[in-house]
């Protein structure tokens, strides 16, 4: 480690690319990490016992990392946010966290549209329409974590007409509570009732499978999704914060 | 307890999810402590509910609060 510099009691360290940690008395007393999402953008997180080790790790992070940079933030968190704030971060959005019974699909999607269930749809047109809504819609969509090298199909439920597929919807099968990491439908296709013949297919076999809820994260601007969640009687039980500096 | 560059860390198990973003976790040498997520796991989206098992990096100040690290599957 080679402290960079000192102030009051504690020390700073960049312990490696992206990393750094704060010291007291040779306690590590908060660190500070920053990656880079598929979409580019790069992500901050500090963790600190101290307003003082904070601001000092938010100091050295915001004076070495090219800008902007983002952060993601539980809006109940007072004291983290009012940490982030006098960083100089402002709020970019915020992200509505549902919770989503499922239930049994009875419904029948609309005429013309076909929903390829989950693991039956092809590999290289979903490749294709994964592709052409991120080129769409990208900063609508929810935030992306990890790009694996290939689309894992059997997290796949696909929406399609006359055979060309026009909507997708992405699941997680996390640890006890499966994620909605993705409903997406093509521009032209869009209020034609297929993301709520996607939503309603995807509820459905996870209640087959004896899961009771799924959980999802919606952009407060986008209308659309909220209604649509909320169509499916989603229950909101928290919000994140996407904070940005520039 | 491991004291290790990482602070102490312990393994708990999640009993409830309190208000402001806070968990009451019970370690594995009985203790209860509260404890919030660190930036790692907020940034990568991963939920943590009533009886996850947990890491637990303790405050160096005060051994009744904590941070949560990691959640094991």
């Amino acid at each position: 480690m080679n402290p960079l510099k000192s102030r009051h009691a504690v020390l700073l360290a960049r312990v490696a690319d992206g990393r750094w940690h704060a010291l007291e008395d040779d306690l590590v007393v908060g660190r500070g990490e920053v990656s880079r999402r598929p979409d580019e953008r790069l992500f901050v997180s500090i963790d600190a016992w101290s307003d003082e080790a904070f601001d000092r790790l938010a100091e050295a992070m915001l004076a070495e990392l090219p800008r902007p940079l983002h952060t993601l933030v539980d809006e109940t968190d007072l004291d983290l946010t009012a940490r982030w704030l006098r960083a100089g971060f402002t709020v970019r959005r915020r992200e509505w966290e549902y919770t989503v019974p499922t239930a049994p699909d009875d419904a029948l999607p609309p005429t013309g549209v076909t929903i390829k269930a989950f693991g039956r749809a092809e590999e290289a047109p979903l490749v294709a329409l994964d592709r052409a809504i991120r080129a769409e819609r990208w900063p609508d969509l929810p935030a992306e974590i990890f790009v694996p090298p290939a689309l894992d199909l059997s997290k796949y439920a696909v929406a399609a007409v006359d055979g060309h597929y026009v909507g997708l919807l992405r699941v997680a099968m996390v640890t006890r509570l499966p994620r909605i990491g993705l409903i997406a439908v093509r521009t032209d296709q869009q209020r034609r009732g297929i993301g709520r013949a996607l939503l309603a297919h995807t509820l459905g076999a996870l209640h087959g499978v004896g899961k009771t809820t799924a959980s999802a994260e919606v952009s407060e601007s986008n209308v659309a999704a909220t209604a649509l969640f909320e169509g499916f009687d989603a229950r909101r039980t928290g919000s994140n914060l996407e904070l940005v500096v520039r | 307890m491991p004291r290790t560059a990482k602070g102490i860390e312990l393994e708990g198990t999640v009993l409830e999810c309190m208000r402001n973003a806070n968990f009451k976790v019970e370690l594995q040498n009985g203790h209860t402590v509260l404890a919030h997520i660190s930036g790692k796991i907020r940034k990568n989206y991963i939920k943590i509910l009533p009886f996850d098992r947990v890491l637990v990096e303790l405050s160096p100040y005060d051994l009744t609060r904590g941070r949560i690290v990691f959640r094991y599957r």
